[in-house]
């Protein structure tokens, strides 16, 4: 027992002294030591995809900052436990901004940005806000719209498909404006989607798009699948199909129509650059065309130069702030009004938005 | 005597007994190896094996939070393994550990799901009983198909933990979906009395831990003390000696299967009602798998499980230290636990029999 208790009280003193020692060492070195940058996701990094987009555009912060700044990522964290427990790992270890690349990692991400004030938390996809914790989103309703409008010039069918991850806000909204893109250009067209739940499942994902191909769906959405089975297989099927984050043209040479791509790196440079002065400021973050995070890129050169043409038009409109996709009369899919005549939905309309435009043929799962 | 094909090869002979010393020694020899073995690979990877060391198989140990975690995370893996143990030391081999896992936080989760408003110090405990009778259910379709068909238990529980997941996506998709959650599939928040206090302020290990020991001597008291446990490894080792004297084979299928599904089943209640405080996808990280991995490195034996659960829980802790702080990817934490089921499978062959070289084989007459 004395033996026991005097163990005790040297690893005490021992901590204390280690504990002032790496205190003063790092008061001393604040100013030296460099920012510990964390990436957490879901799932792979790859070459495509959400991961990878998030990675991506970790890059220019590193360019910009070269040592000052450290960046980890941790790719393939499944939402949960074991989630918390290594976020709290990095932090402890140092790591004072932390990037949760998922939604489902909201409640642990959450308590660590409430326990340490000097920690921030950027949070994709959520709803919650702390005055060191961002939650993050893209406006990639304003690509889908645009690639909404070439698949309806493209298709012969008149019919349109997606696979889609989770029936979330953030990626209803991106269906209902490829529906209503591709009700601008063909009033009767319809689009038929097939809620996947999974971010990354690559069989489940490519036997979708078959599906949807089988029910004669000639254009088809990949909405945040982040693997290329989507696309592989509509090149294989000869029909043409697009997807968000990062461009997947390599595996459709022929008939990739397009990327609704989503460049993080001004957003993440901003929020850096706020950590290090001290400025930062938690704030729902909804970012778009306008912001330069979301760009459409590599346009099928199949889509006619008419419809081109419209399309780059808006694109314009929509990067001023003069035109929005969500701007009224729009019917729900149930037939009632969604959006007024002359009315357009605010972003906190958008990021809450529950329902189908009129043109959607499946149902939203309840 | 043996084929000229094989006759630079040695052969397996049966010891004719089997040290006990022998027995012992075949874990640790088993971690041993694969440690080895995973170090080299780690190496080959590019990777610092002493960083790696130091995560991996210091960390765990080296702070009271890093510890705690190892408690928390041995505490599912041992409480299920206790059961599976019983169930494979009478030839029952329940795979389906997983499923009834689900199941167990499924039961468990309903008291909060319909009746998120209620308070009170039973509801937690009640959770934990619920969580325990549908691990029992849901193991008891597999022991009703096994004694009446003679259906293969191993199939129908690893098919039924594959049935199991879907319920839970059915769930969380639709009726128990958290109604302000953003069609997330997940259920709302726990209420505070539903969630198990905690036995360390500061840490994540709650009560359950206690009730996890307790029934972990239980079953060493069951095992090698009682009749009952008697008959189990009597029917185990000898199944026609176990007919001769009246010890039914029907009963003893049911009894494992049951213990399995009640021990699984409680796991999962206390990880819902514990860390996870809410019903996710995400609720397992494949437990019920690894837990067959830690009652095998165990011995099927009630104390050597306990050790060998720490010994797994170091592992999971350690392999996420290692990827946080040595950039392991968590795949590498996997290899390492099929390695050392491996290791360990290989040692425990050696254990009961020897290798004979075709020399000694020609040696004698034939």
């Amino acid at each position: 027992m004395m033996n026991h208790l005097t163990r005790r009280t040297l690893m005490k003193g021992l901590a204390a002294t280690g504990l002032a020692g790496t205190l003063g060492s790092r008061l001393a070195l604040a100013a030296d030591e460099p920012l510990g940058i964390t990436l957490v996701l879901p799932s792979p990094v790859g070459d495509v995809g959400w991961g990878h987009a998030l990675a991506a555009g970790l890059e220019p912060v590193k360019a910009a900052y070269g040592d000052k700044v450290k960046v980890t990522v941790l790719e393939n964290i499944q939402e949960g436990p074991d989630a918390d427990r290594i976020m709290n790992k990095t932090v402890a270890d140092g790591n004072k901004f932390l990037i949760a690349g998922s939604f489902g990692y909201q409640n642990g991400a959450l308590q660590i940005a409430r326990r340490d004030p000097s920690v921030t938390v950027l949070h994709a996809s959520g709803f919650q806000v702390a005055p060191n914790f961002s939650p993050f989103a893209a406006k990639y309703f304003q690509g889908t719209y645009l690639l909404g409008m070439a698949a309806a010039a493209l298709s012969k069918t008149g019919k349109l498909g997606s696979v889609s991850a989770f029936a979330i806000p953030e990626l209803i909204t991106s269906v209902n404006a490829f529906t209503l893109g591709a009700q601008a250009v063909n009033p009767d067209i319809e689009v038929s989607v097939v809620w996947v739940n999974s971010w990354f499942d690559p069989a489940k994902e490519q036997e979708a798009a078959k599906a949807l191909i089988a029910q004669k769906c000639d254009v088809i959405f990949s909405n945040a699948q982040d693997t290329p089975s989507v696309i592989a297989a509509c090149e294989e099927a000869g029909v043409y199909a697009f997807n968000l984050n990062s461009s997947m043209k390599k595996y459709a040479p022929k008939t990739y129509l397009g990327c609704v791509a989503t460049d993080w790196s001004p957003f993440f440079k901003a929020s850096v650059d706020a950590h290090l002065a001290g400025t930062f400021k938690g704030a729902n973050t909804f970012l778009g065309v306008a912001d330069k995070v979301v760009e459409v890129v590599d346009w099928n050169p199949d889509i006619p130069a008419d419809t081109m043409t419209k399309i780059k038009e808006l694109e314009a409109k929509i990067a001023d702030g003069s035109f929005s996709p969500f701007t009224g009369p729009i019917a729900k899919a149930d037939g009632s009004e969604g959006v007024a005549g002359g009315a357009t939905l605010t972003d906190a309309e958008i990021v809450a938005m529950d329902w189908h435009v009129k043109g959607v043929a499946s149902p939203l799962p309840k | 005597m043996t084929a000229p094909t094989t006759a630079f090869l040695p052969t397996l002979v049966r010891r004719e007994r089997a040290s006990l010393l022998a027995a012992l020694i075949a874990p640790p020899v088993a971690l041993a190896v694969a440690t080895a073995l995973n170090l080299a690979l780690y190496v080959l990877m590019g990777r610092d094996p002493v960083a790696v060391v130091h995560a991996m198989l210091l960390e765990p140990f080296l702070s009271w939070a890093s510890f705690s975690e190892v408690l928390l995370k041995a505490g599912p893996l041992l409480l299920i393994a206790q059961g599976l143990a019983i169930g494979f030391r009478a030839k029952v081999f329940n795979i389906g550990a997983e499923g009834q896992f689900i199941l167990g936080a499924i039961f468990a989760s309903s008291i909060p799901v319909w009746f998120p408003q209620a308070t009170g110090q039973w509801i937690w405990p009640l959770m934990l009983l619920l969580g325990a009778i549908g691990g029992a259910l849901w193991a008891s379709i597999t022991a009703f198909w096994r004694v009446r068909l003679n259906a293969s238990e191993i199939l129908v529980s690893l098919m039924l933990s594959l049935v199991a997941t879907q319920l839970l996506n059915y769930l969380l998709l639709g009726p128990w979906k958290d109604p302000a959650g953003f069609n997330f599939p997940q259920s709302v928040m726990f209420q505070y009395d539903a969630m198990v206090p905690m036995l360390f302020a500061g840490t994540r290990v709650n009560v359950s831990l206690i009730l996890t020991i307790v029934l972990s001597l239980a079953a060493w008291v069951f095992m090698q003390k009682s009749f009952t446990g008697y008959k189990l490894q009597v029917g185990g080792l000898a199944p026609r000696a176990a007919g001769y004297a009246g010890f039914s084979e029907g009963r003893a299928i049911w009894l494992s299967l049951l213990i399995g599904g009640f021990a699984a089943g409680l796991a999962g209640a206390a990880e819902v009602a514990g860390p996870l405080g809410q019903l996710q996808r995400s609720i397992s990280t494949g437990y019920g798998y690894a837990a067959i991995i830690v009652a095998y490195l165990g011995g099927l034996h009630p104390l050597g499980i306990i050790a060998s659960a720490m010994v797994m829980a170091v592992l999971y802790i350690g392999g996420d230290n290692a990827m946080v702080s040595a950039n392991l990817p968590i795949a590498a934490v996997r290899v390492f636990q099929g390695s050392l089921l491996l290791a360990y499978l290989v040692a425990v062959a050696f254990v009961r029999y020897r290798l004979e070289w075709p020399r000694a084989a020609h040696r004698s007459p034939s």
